[in-house]
């Protein structure tokens, strides 16, 4: 990481802010953060401190209900010793100055503690010298607490306000001393969100809420078929309605993140816009993928993998280690599209001017923004202003700007301020789905009931599609999880069925992890019923037989969640009849998931009563956060394992809104307990690795309290 | 003579086509966007506010019916958001992105005005018609069965 002082034109280049006190850009790690071409010092991070004592934090990533915009700041104002109550966190722009505002792969608090913490020590130390020379004496007679500086001798204190300016004037120390664990105040701690008060009183901002003087509403219905394109539209009925401006036609461009190409209509409020749209006659071509039936789709990849495929990754034997194996199982698993569908779906405002360009949107990813408008416009992208606004959900969907395109495309044809609103149908029909994926796996047990070979086939239409069309397999990319799997077998094969994509296929909270987790899960629980062995006996035996130095730490970890999980969820406890436990673990995004779920079955109707979760993810920077994500985590893992599944029919997705599209509700929510590994290991991310382990977990629990094995999720799709 | 709806307190003029569902009317023409838009079709709760002190789905009542009613939204159900359910809200930290959460207080505002004492099971009912996607279902219950308890004290 970088750590420098930031002069008063720098600071109000990047942040448009009147530079006071001390402030201070930080980088991380060129390694973690290599962009393109960047070189000389970029911050990623602005703190300031300013001479009334004001602490800000300009922080360049996306809060979207994680929690990040309370996590990083936490850790700064722990390190500096400020008072938590006069720390603000201000969102910045899309702009490269802050590096890769991505936000995705739970890497944020990955790459961001110890540059937040090194910079929040750095600064305390600047202002204790100040502190230090103002009284004449040495630093080691001062102390930083709760935004003073305090004099041992004569209990005399500055204000961190009042030594800002001081403190400005001296060097940066290269390596500031951090706290020890038991020193922290705020790490670990569950501090108040900064950004709930809003909430409550519905005075939060969303891309959704923006308005500006001027602005116009626009609504838009796409083409219904990935690759298809516009025939034809009579725009006459629409323009004859009152309070219609025009109507306009966006088409794709080259982006992978462009609009997919369609009709808006631009009125004076968002209802008239909506009503205009149903009196376009519009005819489309339909194009390549018009015949795509998700059903039948699925049955092909079934196919696909229960024969031989394309060989990802191997090590030692695993066709002689099938073979001289003592007991032999395998098993084919499956699971379809999912939609992301957050409560806030796709909306932002544009404004194109001849010389000017300024986008509001809730976005994971405001410098893609710039890219794909200044592609568009044919500008540069500093040229484009992206105002990053809270995010009403995104689970990786806001990470791709095809909505953003659109608004500036709309508002340059009419050559106002537009906000764009997808309708809730659109979002559904318009996405970027989860793969639609099956599995097959083999394996093979010695006389002792260890696995000794593990032969793994996947087949689902990979992200890389969406960027390169012509790719019709999951590549050795997609395997990542995979080939670095903790279990270490010994004789052990990936490989990948032929999977074309006829749709857009993104990240969904989780990505792949949700399919492996569930496969490997739930055969690893058939193979132990078949070697007779008790499920977390056999799991645990897995871990303890891998040999590998490269996996030891990995295996280790997994061991212990499980074991955790099992502990505070009972495992082995006898059971009423109908009721049983399944357990799952899981490692992603560089943190272990163990979660074990308590279901009672009645015929069809499954009731989870309980689910204990168990999570190492190093050191948990706030417990009360790290535990929401789990909640939502248990939500979104029982919703798509119940009846989240979005079909294609004809290339167009059926599904229109959540009457056919159901989404976990109340009524069904588990009692959910979270318990967290306690260990001094680096602090990882949370937004995705809580998803994978609950589907096989919830499927297992189903087998132990009715003996029905499910292998395909979800498991109750709604027949639209 | 205008045609009025009294929304949080205040007479305002319908100018609008009366087709329009008030939840539009609310986030376009009044700029109150802190009622959300989710589904258009009453399917998730986002957009619920009280009609004379019941709750209703903003985006499938057309103006046309609340003319001369009573209409709170979220920035009125509480001048300083004091009301027991945003004080519970925060006490929990109920909100992850937010977005559903004004509508299931509006939601719950309801219900406990009814049901002062309300079992888990009824709070479970009820609030089945809200969808939060982020999965904060745990919380909301929390919260109102303490801003419940809270109402019975004060």
């Amino acid at each position: 990481m970088n750590l420098q002082k930031v002069n008063r034109r720098e600071f109000l280049k990047a942040t448009g802010m009147t530079a006071g006190g001390l402030v201070m850009g930080v980088t991380v790690p060129m390694s973690l953060h290599a962009e393109e071409g960047e070189t000389g010092f970029h911050p990623k991070v602005f703190i300031q401190i300013a001479e009334n004592g004001d602490t800000t934090l300009y922080c360049g990533r996306a809060e979207m209900g994680q929690g990040i915009s309370t996590a990083l700041p936490a850790a700064v104002a722990d390190e500096l010793e400020a008072d938590w109550s006069r720390v603000t966190v201000l969102q910045g722009d899309g702009d490269k100055k802050y590096g890769s505002q991505a936000t995705g792969g739970s890497r944020s608090i990955n790459e961001f503690f110890i540059p937040m913490r090194t910079a929040g020590a750095a600064m305390r130390e600047m202002l204790i010298k100040a502190a230090s020379q103002s009284w004449g004496i040495p630093e080691s007679d001062c102390y930083a607490e709760l935004h003073f500086v305090h004099n041992k001798k004569n209990k005399k204190k500055l204000s961190y306000g009042e030594l800002s300016s001081v403190a400005a004037k001296l060097p940066v120390p290269t390596k500031p001393a951090l706290k020890s664990k038991d020193q922290f105040r705020y790490i670990g701690k569950p501090l108040t969100r900064h950004d709930q008060d809003e909430v409550v009183v519905g005075k939060r901002t969303y891309g959704i809420d923006t308005k500006i003087p001027g602005l116009k509403y626009a609504a838009i219905t796409h083409v219904p078929v990935y690759g298809g394109k516009l025939k034809s539209v009579d725009k006459t009925g629409a323009l004859k309605m009152k309070g219609v401006v025009d109507v306009v036609e966006v088409e794709r461009i080259k982006s992978p993140f462009s609009s997919l190409g369609g009709v808006a209509v631009v009125a004076d409020n968002t209802w008239t816009a909506q009503q205009a749209l149903k009196k376009l006659k519009i005819e489309w071509d339909l194009g390549e993928h018009k015949g795509y039936d998700s059903k039948t789709y699925l049955q092909d990849l079934i196919k696909n993998v229960e024969s031989p495929a394309e060989k990802i990754f191997s090590r030692g034997d695993v066709d002689k280690g099938l073979e001289e194996a003592a007991t032999r199982h395998s098993a084919s698993y499956t699971g379809g599209h999912l939609s992301h569908s957050p409560m806030e779906p796709m909306a932002s405002l544009a404004w194109v001017q001849d010389d000017s360009c300024e986008i509001w949107a809730s976005t994971q990813n405001p410098q893609q923004i710039q890219q794909v408008i200044a592609i568009f416009l044919g500008r540069k992208e500093e040229d484009i202003v992206v105002h990053v606004t809270a995010a009403g959900g995104a689970f990786g969907r806001k990470g791709k700007c095809d909505y953003v395109h659109e608004a500036a495309a709309i508002s340059k044809a009419v050559g106002v301020p537009v906000q764009l609103t997808w309708s809730r149908e659109e979002d559904m029909r318009t996405g970027y789905y989860h793969s639609i994926n099956a599995q097959h796996l083999e394996a093979g047990l010695d006389k002792d009931g260890n696995i000794s070979a593990w032969l793994q086939r996947a087949a689902f239409p990979s992200i890389g599609s969406t960027f390169n069309p012509s790719l019709d397999r999951a590549n050795e990319r997609d395997f990542t999880r995979p080939i670095a799997h903790p279990y270490g077998i010994a004789n052990y094969k990936l490989e990948s069925g032929h999977a074309p994509a006829h749709t857009r296929i993104g990240w969904y909270r989780a990505v792949y992890d949700i399919f492996y987790g569930f496969a490997t899960n739930v055969f690893t629980d058939e193979l132990a019923q078949k070697a007779g062995i008790d499920t977390l006996t056999f799991l645990r035996n897995i871990y303890d037989n891998n040999k590998d130095p490269v996996l030891a730490k990995s295996a280790s970890r997994c061991r212990g969640v499980l074991d955790l999980a099992a502990k505070k969820g009972s495992w082995g406890k006898k059971m009423p009849k109908n009721h049983g436990l399944g357990i799952a673990v899981h490692y992603s995004y560089n943190s272990y998931l163990a979660m074990l779920v308590h279901v009672e079955t009645k015929g069809d109707d499954i009731k989870v009563h309980r689910v204990d979760c168990a999570v190492d993810c190093g050191l948990v920077l706030n417990p009360d956060i790290a535990t929401a994500q789990m909640e939502g985590a248990v939500v979104m893992g029982l919703s798509l394992s119940l009846r989240e599944d979005v079909t294609f029919r004809d290339g167009a997705v059926v599904n229109s809104n959540y009457h056919d599209y159901p989404v976990l509700r109340h009524n069904e929510m588990p009692e959910v307990h979270v318990h967290f590994v306690d260990n001094d290991e680096s602090p990882t991310g949370l937004g995705e690795p809580g998803v994978p382990t609950f589907a096989p977990a919830f499927i297992n629990a189903i087998y132990a309290a009715s003996g029905k094995r499910y292998r395909s999720i979800p498991i109750k799709p709604m027949s639209v | 003579m205008s045609k009025k709806i009294n929304i949080n307190g205040k007479d305002v003029s319908v100018d609008v086509d009366e087709n329009m569902p008030l939840l539009w009317f609310l986030r376009d023409e009044l700029e109150l966007t802190g009622t959300k838009y989710g589904c258009g079709i009453a399917a998730c709760g986002a957009c619920a506010v009280h009609l004379d002190g019941a709750a209703i789905r903003a985006c499938v009542t057309p103006v046309s019916s609340v003319i001369g009613k009573k209409i709170t939204t979220i920035e009125g159900l509480s001048e300083d958001g004091s009301h027991p359910l945003q004080k519970a809200w925060l006490a929990n930290n109920v909100p992850q992105c937010g977005y559903c959460q004004a509508g299931q207080i509006m939601g719950a505002a309801d219900f406990l005005s009814k049901n002062p004492k309300p079992k888990e099971e009824d709070i479970d009912n009820v609030m089945s018609a809200h969808i939060c996607r982020c999965g904060t279902y745990k919380r909301i219950k929390k919260a109102i069965l303490e801003a419940a308890a809270d109402m019975q004290e004060a």
